[in-house]
């Protein structure tokens, strides 16, 4: 194969070896300074390293001070299918639930298929001698009390997405994070997904032009509410959909919007100037607090845009993101990549250099202006991982070697002060610009 | 409205208000019956009920689907012939249930016969009749007799290379009773059906009140129409309607994904005790070899279906999946081995069409035991 046309045709990744990991290129300088998760690429392994031959090792073989006993705070869904992701991992042990509804701890306990020591008070776990790790899947609005509780006892904290639910949560949990120096990985889970990793190798070297748009969509169609017990109280109802009530919840841009946010970021090495967001309770009026669909866009300082739109009416689109460049474009879902190229033609912004993969490669052409309804190439192949189970296996990787994790706090701190300033730019319904934000008088409100 | 109207599978005898949700997942169409809920845990909790039973089966489609390559069993399947691997508790859980069938059922039921399906196409959805070779190459990497459980360290390791787990009919039913668990747990009661093949039930009036039928399955185009003894074959007529009563129902039939060549039909149900499929034929008055070592059993007998009823959806359906390979003989005796199961079968022999059955609760009809009711025999 022509070299050109190999490059053109993106490069074949396997979801075991991890070499996307040890292509990533930028310095680690950039990344104290951006506080981004992809620049540390380098430095750090991946999840899919661990899960691949790593995984095949026989637990007899780890040694007893390398096994990891984690303690779970919140053992919601979400927790409960992290956990089982954890418990994939050789070598981990879940030693620890708390939750302050009981029920929880049972549906815990199932997980873990035996009677693992139930908490009501996280305090009380965090003074357990069989806990050597946290994970932290309360509701956005604990993360905060929860994460800082877990670093200052010494343990290193697996913190669910999104880090913290308003600006001043945020800067609390990095500056307990660098003043304890244990490690937190944030739960964004796609800067581990092979498939993720490849496409940002693969725009890093040009391979679609000069990235100037990402257009996000994360669409549902449903209420977003859990069932509730009968005759439960107006509280149990407010703990339970959490997710609908402005005093634990981010609303959309936390709960679907934070990794494509947060992918954003890390192309465009850099978090938005500037936002501009609207969104409304129009149709699930049931008593929500938060919005049922949001809108925004984010202006980048090398004059990029991220378009973002979460809606709960609709799923036509799906959860999926497109990177558009000058040269091609890459689609990615929440189980693989699709690289479609743009045709060139006289005076187009196609870069010389793909101009000529373009003459070598027959891609799919456009017809004028209509839109393109064919096949792109999938040569990312990153489905054959678990991207929850990649991240979880990078998460005891780190613990194990001592090494910083890929979402650490900055990542974190980058992704969901972003989701804060949409929130905020929604609520003023004006562009709010990321300077004005952070100067903010009021950063312990949304 | 009745929920016969909805599901040929079903029928109310009392004629309780219920709401219909349904949804495509594991390659079938899900239909959840919920009770009409009263006014106060009205639309919203209704919503959210049928969500968090479609979001339970798309859980366990997840992580138990071999189409899906992110699945755990797509990684065990890529993974376990290099070492040992560790799994989580609820997938060795299943696949040591798995496998404590495989041996109560003397390895009719397995799990293990990825390879097996994929050698006779219906992997990819082309079935046909692989070369001797390719059957004794697909052999040799099949059944769970190659795969090694250690519940202590919680790993699975295939002791030989291009082993593949293939979960089938007990996924689904696996679902239906996680599904099932989510609607305990919102104290709603309610029907779930998978693809008219697994049904169970929570809560009154659907465990008890409501009639599942079982009915003779469809066999072949009539040859005319406008007779009716020729049209009546075709119709899938009821044999018999029972309460579930706390347990589970599933069939197996042959109707499904069979396939015809050189003059034969083939069922899709593997049986690796003896190699092949196990090749059933429709043709009549012929004498098929349904399984050579089923010393018990008539050679002229066609298997049509087996339903099942049993404590679990998953155990019905891997019964359902047994029985119908072993038969009523051999079947009875594994039965046996299963706390409060029972089983149904009907098949075709030289005579026509019967049945035969052990411990079935309820009243059948339609067709003579152990022999064929003239008005169904298929001359």
């Amino acid at each position: 194969m022509d070299s050109l046309e190999k490059r053109a045709n993106l490069a074949n990744t396997s979801a075991e070896d991890g070499s996307a990991a040890a292509q990533g290129t930028a310095s680690l300088d950039r990344r104290e300074f951006l506080g981004l998760a992809a620049a540390g690429l380098a430095a750090a392994g991946l999840g899919a390293v661990a899960l691949g031959l790593e995984a095949c090792k026989s637990p007899q073989s780890i040694a007893a001070s390398d096994w990891v006993n984690v303690g779970v705070i919140g053992v919601g869904s979400r927790a409960q299918h992290m956990m089982q992701m954890l418990l994939r991992v050789p070598g981990v042990r879940i030693t620890g639930l708390c939750d302050i509804y009981p029920p929880r701890l049972d549906e815990g306990r199932k997980v873990t298929g035996q009677q693992t020591t139930g908490y009501a008070d996280y305090r009380k776990m965090l003074e357990a001698k069989d806990v050597d790790a946290v994970m932290v899947s309360t509701p956005l609005g604990l993360h905060a009390e929860h994460v800082i509780a877990s670093l200052e006892s010494g343990r290193p904290v697996y913190g669910e997405k999104s880090m913290g639910r308003t600006l001043d949560d945020c800067n609390r949990i990095r500056e307990a994070a660098r003043r304890t120096g244990k490690m937190l990985q944030v739960g964004l889970q796609y800067t581990y997904a092979p498939w993720y990793v490849e496409a940002l190798n693969q725009i890093r070297k040009g391979n679609i032009g000069q990235v100037t748009q990402v257009n996000s969509y994360w669409h549902r169609n449903n209420n977003w509410r859990r069932p509730v017990p009968k005759g439960a109280s107006a509280d149990l109802e407010h703990l339970l959909n959490w997710r609908l009530y402005k005093q634990w919840s981010g609303g959309l841009f936390a709960e679907l919007g934070s990794h494509q946010i947060n992918f954003a970021n890390t192309i465009f090495g850099a978090m938005p100037e500037s936002v501009m967001a609207s969104g409304g309770i129009d149709f699930w009026k049931d008593g929500r607090e938060i919005e049922d669909n949001v809108h925004a866009i984010l202006r980048y300082p090398g004059g990029q845009t991220l378009q973002g739109s979460f809606i709960t009416t609709n799923r036509l689109e799906g959860a999926q993101e497109r990177i558009y460049g000058t040269g091609g474009s890459i689609e990615l879902t929440h189980t693989d990549a699709t690289y479609y190229a743009e045709p060139w033609y006289p005076g187009s912004a196609i870069p010389p250099e793909i101009q000529i993969q373009h003459k070598l490669v027959t891609g799919p052409t456009y017809s004028a202006e209509q839109p393109y309804h064919g096949k792109g190439k999938m040569p990312i192949q990153g489905s054959a991982s678990d991207a929850d189970l990649a991240s979880v296996g990078a998460f005891v990787d780190c613990i194990r070697n001592h090494k910083r994790p890929l979402a650490d706090e900055n990542a974190g701190w980058s992704q969901s002060v972003t989701v804060a300033l949409c929130n905020r730019a929604m609520k003023l319904g004006s562009k709010l610009t990321l300077q004005e934000f952070l100067a903010s008088e009021n950063p312990a409100e949304v | 409205m009745t929920l016969n109207e909805i599901s040929p599978h079903l029928v109310s005898l009392q004629a309780a208000p219920f709401r219909v949700h349904r949804h495509r997942a594991m390659g079938t169409e899900f239909c959840l019956y919920l009770e009409a809920l009263d006014q106060e845990h009205a639309e919203a909790n209704e919503r959210a009920c049928f969500q968090a039973v479609f979001e339970e089966i798309d859980r366990v489609e997840a992580a138990f689907s071999r189409f899906r390559a992110s699945s755990e069993i797509s990684r065990l399947n890529r993974q376990a012939a290099l070492g040992p691997v560790v799994t989580d508790p609820e997938v060795f859980r299943i696949l040591a249930e798995t496998q404590s069938i495989w041996l109560k059922t003397g390895g009719a039921f397995d799990i293990a016969l990825g390879r097996l399906s994929r050698a006779w196409g219906f992997a990819e959805r082309a079935p046909h009749v692989p070369e001797p070779e390719a059957i004794a190459e697909a052999l040799s990497a099949s059944g769970m007799a190659l795969v090694a459980l250690d519940a202590e360290w919680r790993t699975v390791q295939f002791l030989q290379p291009g082993v593949e787990l293939d979960l089938g009919a007990f996924a689904k039913g696996y679902a239906v009773d996680c599904a099932l668990e989510q609607l305990r747990a919102a104290g709603v009661a309610g029907v779930i059906d998978a693809g008219h093949s697994s049904i169970a039930a929570v809560g009154e009036p659907f465990e008890s009140q409501w009639l599942i039928e079982v009915r003779l399955p469809p066999l072949e185009e009539p040859q005319d129409w406008s007779d009716p003894l020729s049209a009546d074959c075709a119709a899938d007529r009821v044999l018999s309607a029972v309460p579930l009563h706390g347990r589970a129902m599933a069939s197996s039939g042959i109707m499904e994904q069979k396939f015809e060549q050189g003059g034969q039909t083939f069922s899709h149900l593997l049986d690796a005790r003896i190699a092949p499929s196990i090749a059933p034929r429709l043709d009549r008055g012929i004498a098929p070899s349904v399984n050579p070592r089923k010393p018990g059993s008539d050679p002229a007998r066609l298997m049509l279906q087996t339903t099942v009823l049993a404590p679990t959806s998953a155990t019905a359906d891997a019964l359902s999946t047994a029985l119908f390979i072993l038969g009523p003989e051999e079947g009875s005796a594994v039965l046996s081995n299963f706390e409060n199961a029972c089983a149904l079968w009907v098949y075709q022999d030289a005579a026509g069409i019967g049945w035969q059955h052990r411990n079935w609760p309820g009243e059948i009809s339609g067709l003579n035991e152990g022999n064929c009711s003239s008005a169904f025999h298929p001359q």
